[in-house]
């Protein structure tokens, strides 16, 4: 590795409580989306965050694309953080990928969490045949040729110029987010992401674990939250926010706190 | 073929001669070009150096050069990491306090961005012979500091203090008179203090201005933002005013503005052009005032609540204060009637060099005639809001005025678009050095730009040493700064705005445009988390920047548009993207934030030397876990910058 994880992740320790608290970010935004939740979280609770090697905020020279070709190494980051920080036991709030993260480490690692909070999740974001994962074969199509057209302009000294609103409708907010890296690591992130298939390992996980969806994101479908209560192998509850969006914790964080409190508590 | 017997050499010329002709030299680059010439030139160019701005970053203070011993203005506030507090970050902050006071042992003014006492408290007693301060602060002032602390820190160790600015300074109204009641001596020496607080929407109360005014009845400038709506307690009443002009009966200029005024919205004004509260300020008193105020030179009361018949009270300005070279008014109404080309009201004051008229309701062009004829001096004219006015008007001041106009600022003038404001300013198209207008194309011929439709409106400064008029073909040979305003529409639905861009691509035909301030800040919109049907800021940088890359820009000062929801001014992909293209740039400032991974595009920009994040706004992001402010991403970008692997042609 031959750098510090704890620097280069950008690792922070806030809050003052007996009981750790992960909270982890998702695709292209980085531990500061969590900071309107963060004051309500701080009095009871020693919150743990950090940023995705991916993230904009992170060194990019970090970003080895040998290492990072599917979501485990990424698992490895944040086993290896929780290990250089001590913790035996923690909470874990993940959001989008962080969320599929948190669903791998739990399997690897069953008793360092006591709880799982999934937030925007889906094991599989592209549609199978009895699955409604939220993107069609050519919408990701379309995701991926903005992503090309942006790392072909990078690497030949032009400007990259696709942003989420190039991609269809439907998946424009979830993507919107992918388009806020450096467009190499981009398109490498988002293929890691869109091969990923969770769906597999869903049974082996046996911590409890709290679902929690926004009534309308357009690109994780409902059907997505009642798959994972389906299938999910620990004691899984479902909440559903009354609000639109895939960032409620950026949109809507007093009424997600309250929701996280109670799934916490429980 | 004659020859010189005397072979004078410029060298020759006597070290005290040099020294002063050296003086006289601003601009830095070329005094830096002079101090590489010989051993001599160095000596001389720093030992006349007056003024430095410290850029760099904190970490290397130990490398700071102590050659610039002569330096009397020294600006501390744009140090890297932007905002940050000074020396915090070191185990020994005192030494390196003594360090730069060891480095600038002439100081005598003094800017520096105080983001929590400590940094007073290190630097104050460095210099106990300060005489100007400027303290800044975008950030919020923590809640938990007891009232005045700051101020107290400074006063304490500067008893020498005459003039103080913190204009720019975020903290509560309540800090600023205990602590000037604390320093009966000190107050009662201070001669500039600027309290018109940009930083923040609050205006002084009525009795905090008196108490600080009662204080310093040697004010020779006061700015101060306050209260002019009755309906708030602390209003400035007529009370107040008179109260303040006998307090400080030798102001030369005073400023004061309402604090909604500084809010970066367009007025809000009925049809008619009147609020719906008037303020409680009564003619005959503005009379006692200006006459309590006999020195006055320059004077601003913007006072955003209609102050209503004011025509007597104006005349008397002229009689009361001969000495007034400068003058705003904000909601007056009444001021010039026009009626028979006869100068009155405000037109006879004929010793006024800049006029400012702001949302007067009932100004006609008649009361421009009135207005040009009644005051010959007239160097800079502004207006903002008048509806009632018309191209005929300010093309009539324009003719009269055309010997002396060279500063001209019109704005949200309803009956205005371009075409025919640029057809006014004909007689002065030779002179004019400072130019502002709206581009409004409604009701105008329109053949150069489309404008798409967004809610937003975006500001476009720029520095020009000649403009070649698309609609007519005269050059305007003086002008040196031209300000565009720009209404980019309304932005609702799925429509997007139009590829022609905001046509910054139309710029390069000026060359010599080298200086811009691009300020798209009046753009409201969602970054990362619209709803469904709203375009996203990503987008609109598409627009704004698009065609940047064709300019020959030097220095770049851009305002990003703004995600209310979440307070965050930040470039996306295609900002960064964009201008990273822009192959001539010198120096960036981006006032907003950017993630590590877009900061690092803007390397490949060969010429580029200086660059900073400055989240000049209230209130500036908070949170050092947001990306954009971590100080290694900062170090790291810098260290990048200035690595010897670029080679930087000139």
């Amino acid at each position: 590795m031959g750098y510090n994880l704890l620097e280069a992740l950008n690792v922070q320790i806030v809050g003052s409580g007996d009981r750790y608290l992960v909270l982890a970010h998702g695709l292209g935004t980085d531990q500061s989306v969590w900071q309107r939740i963060l004051p309500l979280f701080t009095p009871s609770y020693r919150i743990i965050l950090y940023d995705l090697v991916c993230a904009g905020s992170v060194n990019p020279d970090y970003f080895d694309f040998t290492r990072y070709t599917t979501l485990d190494p990424y698992v490895d980051d944040l086993l290896n953080i929780l290990k250089s920080l001590g913790v035996d036991s923690c909470a874990y709030v993940g959001h989008s990928v962080s969320a599929m993260i948190g669903i791998l480490a739990s399997i690897r690692r069953p008793q360092l969490f006591s709880k799982l909070i999934l937030i925007g999740a889906s094991p599989r974001f592209l549609n199978d045949e009895d699955y409604h994962g939220g993107f069609e074969q050519g919408e990701i199509e379309k995701v991926f040729s903005a992503m090309e057209a942006n790392y072909e302009a990078w690497v030949n000294g032009f400007a990259p110029l696709a942003v989420g609103a190039d991609v269809p409708t439907a998946v424009r907010e979830f993507s919107r987010t992918l388009f806020n890296m450096r467009p190499d690591i981009s398109l490498f992130v988002s293929r890691t992401v869109f091969n990923s298939d969770l769906r597999g390992v869903l049974g082996l996980v046996r911590v409890p674990c709290c679902v929690i969806q926004t009534a309308r994101d357009v690109s994780v479908p409902a059907s997505v939250a009642e798959y994972l209560r389906s299938h999910l192998g620990g004691r899984t509850t479902v909440e559903i926010l009354r609000t639109e969006g895939h960032l409620p914790h950026l949109t809507v964080p007093a009424l997600l706190s309250q929701v996280l409190r109670r799934a916490l508590s429980r | 073929m004659a020859v010189t017997s005397s072979d004078t050499h410029f060298l020759d010329i006597p070290d005290v001669v040099l020294t002063i002709i050296f003086s006289l030299v601003a601009d830095t680059r070329t005094r830096n070009a002079m101090s590489l010439v010989c051993l001599k030139w160095h000596l001389l160019e720093r030992s006349t150096r007056k003024s430095l701005t410290l850029r760099g970053n904190v970490r290397d203070l130990f490398l700071l050069p102590t050659c610039f011993r002569a330096v009397t203005d020294l600006d501390l506030s744009l140090l890297s990491p932007w905002g940050h507090p000074l020396l915090d970050s070191f185990p020994n902050p005192l030494l390196l306090a003594q360090f730069l006071r060891h480095a600038f042992p002439s100081v005598v003014s003094l800017t520096v961005y105080v983001r929590n006492p400590s940094t007073l408290h290190l630097l104050a007693p460095q210099w106990p012979d300060l005489r100007h301060i400027k303290l800044i602060r975008w950030h919020q002032r923590l809640p938990t500091l007891p009232l005045g602390i700051e101020f107290v820190a400074l006063f304490e160790h500067c008893r020498m203090l005459s003039s103080l600015d913190v204009s720019h300074f975020h903290c509560w109204t309540e800090d600023l008179p205990p602590a000037i009641q604390a320093y009966p001596m000190l107050a009662a020496s201070l001669s500039q203090l600027n309290i018109l607080k940009h930083s923040s929407v609050e205006g002084f109360k009525s009795h905090e201005l008196l108490a600080i005014t009662a204080s310093c009845p040697n004010l020779r400038e006061l700015l101060a933002t306050c209260i002019f709506d009755h309906r708030f307690v602390g209003f400035v009443s007529d009370e107040t005013l008179l109260a303040l002009a006998s307090n400080c009966p030798s102001l030369s200029l005073l400023h004061l503005v309402d604090a909604t005024s500084l809010s970066n919205v367009r007025p809000d004004l009925n049809d008619d052009g009147y609020t719906s509260e008037d303020a409680s300020i009564s003619r005959s008193i503005l009379c006692d005032v200006f006459a309590g105020l006999p020195l006055l030179e320059v004077l601003v009361l913007d006072v955003c609540h209609n102050v209503r018949d004011a025509w007597p009270a104006l005349e008397l300005l002229n009689s009361k204060c001969p000495r007034l070279k400068s003058l705003k008014l904000g909601q007056f109404h009444g001021i010039c009637s026009g009626v028979d080309s006869r100068p009155d009201g405000i037109a006879l004051c004929h010793g006024l060099e800049s006029l400012s008229i702001k949302n007067s309701a009932d100004l006609t062009d008649n009361s421009l005639e009135a207005i040009s004829l009644g005051c010959p001096k007239l160097s800079k004219f502004e207006v903002l809001g008048c509806k009632k006015i018309s191209a005929k008007g300010i093309r009539k001041l324009t003719h009269v005025l055309r010997n002396t106009l060279v500063d001209v600022k019109i704005s949200s003038c309803k009956n205005l678009n371009v075409v025919s404001l640029l057809q006014t300013m004909e007689p002065i198209r030779d002179r004019i050095e400072r130019l502002h207008i709206d581009c409004v194309w409604k009701n105008a011929d329109n053949s150069v730009k489309q404008t798409a439709s967004s809610n937003g409106e975006t500001r476009l400064k720029k520095k020009n040493k000649s403009r070649d008029n698309s609609f007519c073909s005269r050059t305007w040979s003086k002008l040196q700064h031209l300000s565009l305003w720009i209404a980019v529409g309304d932005c609702s639905g799925e429509r997007r705005p139009c590829t022609g861009s905001l046509g910054l691509r139309y710029l390069a035909r000026y060359p010599s445009l080298s200086r811009m301030l691009l300020d798209c800040s009046g753009v409201i919109g969602y970054g990362l988390t619209a709803p469904p049907g709203y375009p996203d800021l990503s987008l609109w940088e598409r627009f704004f920047l698009y065609g940047i890359e064709n300019l020959n820009l030097n220095e770049l000062n851009y305002w990003p548009a703004q995600d209310m929801d979440v307070n965050q001014r930040s470039l996306f992909l295609p900002a960064a993207a964009l201008l990273a293209q822009c192959g001539s740039l010198r120096k960036l400032f981006i006032h907003g934030t950017a993630n590590e991974h877009f900061m690092m595009f803007l390397l490949r920009i060969p010429t580029l030397r200086d660059v900073q994040l400055r989240e000049d706004y209230y209130p500036a992001p908070e949170n050092d876990m947001c990306t954009e402010m971590r100080a290694e991403s900062c170090r790291r970008f810098e260290d990048a910058l200035k690595s010897i692997n670029r080679h930087i042609p000139d």
